[in-house]
């Protein structure tokens, strides 16, 4: 089973995305940072398979902790989950930075989950 | 669910594949020349005029085409001669997607039709906004784009009333508030009353009871639904070509007397009847 951390400020989300991911009996979710510096530590401590991010976070946003984890790990697999999935520029700029895909809020559990079957 | 754009459409959809999508975006940003591009091909002006009006644009804040008109390097007439030109010579995302061989013609005008379709919902109904407020279009969208997410993301039916310009700022149990920047420059509000600050939550966490919940999680959910509003209302604005950046949503408990209007704002509050007993505004501040 793939394991997954989920980065995200509002504790609702990493609610809703915790949910998703431990109900499909696919995925498991092995826990929640709440900003990108976060992220950057649990992906050493916990090396999840993969990330769930959001962009627009207080302190470290989610595309500046996107850009350190792509050089701190290589292996690294991404998605942004992001109400800003829609603006353009954000959207190509994840995937330049490495993201494997973008997720836009509000989003639907078996989108999420289709997504992440295609990591 | 969301306000998306065609090419995030087909990579959501497992129609197109991420690195193919990156291959037509590379190919659009050879392709569509910026406006200051496309006046040097059209020699309407020197590179030594373009440096000239970037190194002016680092202390005025104003769009390159509107600047070299008021430079006196580029007329008026010739500005919307290149902007025409650029319009007509535009690449578009799926057209780069057939170049690049990630999407037949065919598929192109089948996933079109779908993409349309599926966007349909967020096509902008009219709302009256009082006389000479800055950006109306973006703010009739904000509000349109409010009432539509609270139908699919809440689920709850509810009564719109006028939009009104106001001097203060109701009380109420609860607001959630972004600022917006770029642009615009605003502050998003949603207030409610307890009653649907727990109906917000229901909806978000996809809960039938929140009774248990502590108040930090109830907060957190209505701050989430400003935030997922604020996102689409940038997606949306993009595609109007203005920018709006977000910032991460704060919760606000206004004083029983409300709170006044920041100097320099103008208030428009839209009121949203849900229900006996229960009160929902959306709330515009908008710099002058």
């Amino acid at each position: 089973m793939k394991s997954i951390l989920v980065v995200d400020d509002s504790l609702s989300v990493a609610r809703q995305l915790e949910k998703i991911i431990n109900e499909s009996g696919e995925f498991t979710c092995i826990g929640h940072a709440k900003n990108g510096a976060e992220a950057i530590k649990m992906n050493h401590t916990d090396n999840p398979d993969i990330i769930c991010m959001d962009m627009n976070m207080p302190g470290m946003d989610g595309l500046t902790a996107l850009r350190s984890l792509v050089v701190l790990d290589k292996e690294v697999k991404v998605v942004m989950v992001t109400s800003l999935g829609g603006v353009g520029d954000k959207f190509t700029e994840a995937l330049k930075l490495g993201a494997k895909n973008v997720i836009s809020k509000p989003f639907e559990p078996d989108n999420v989950l289709q997504i992440l079957r295609q990591l | 669910m969301a306000v998306k754009f065609f090419g995030q459409f087909l990579v959501e959809k497992g129609i197109v594949s991420r690195d193919g999508l990156l291959k037509a975006i590379e190919l659009q940003e050879q392709k569509n020349l910026k406006l200051g591009e496309m006046a040097l091909a059209m020699g309407y002006v020197t590179q030594k005029d373009i440096d000239r009006a970037h190194n002016a644009q680092l202390s005025k804040d104003m769009k390159l085409g509107d600047l070299l008109v008021e430079m006196g390097i580029l007329t008026i007439e010739r500005l919307g001669v290149v902007i025409a030109r650029q319009k007509e010579t535009h690449l578009y995302i799926g057209e780069a997607l057939v170049l690049v061989g990630a999407l037949t013609s065919a598929q192109l005008r089948q996933y079109l039709e779908e993409f349309k379709a599926d966007q349909a919902r967020y096509v902008t109904d009219r709302i009256e906004l009082p006389a000479g407020v800055p950006n109306s279009r973006i703010w009739e969208m904000t509000a349109d784009l409010t009432y539509k997410m609270i139908t699919r993301v809440l689920d709850i039916q509810f009564r719109a009333e006028k939009c009104r310009s106001v001097a203060s700022l109701d009380a109420n149990f609860m607001m959630a508030a972004m600022d917006l920047s770029g642009d615009v420059q605003a502050r998003y509000l949603i207030s409610v009353s307890q009653g649907l600050q727990k109906r917000v939550a229901r909806a978000i966490l996809r809960e039938e009871s929140v009774e248990n919940e502590p108040t930090e999680v109830l907060e957190d959910t209505v701050m989430e639904f400003v935030n997922v509003v604020c996102g689409n209302v940038a997606a949306k604005a993009s595609q109007m070509g203005a920018i709006i950046d977000i910032n991460p949503p704060v919760a606000i408990h206004p004083p029983a007397t409300g709170l006044p209007v920041p100097e320099g704002h103008t208030a428009l509050c839209f009121p949203i009847h849900v229900g006996e007993g229960e009160k929902m505004e959306l709330i515009l501040l908008i710099r002058r």
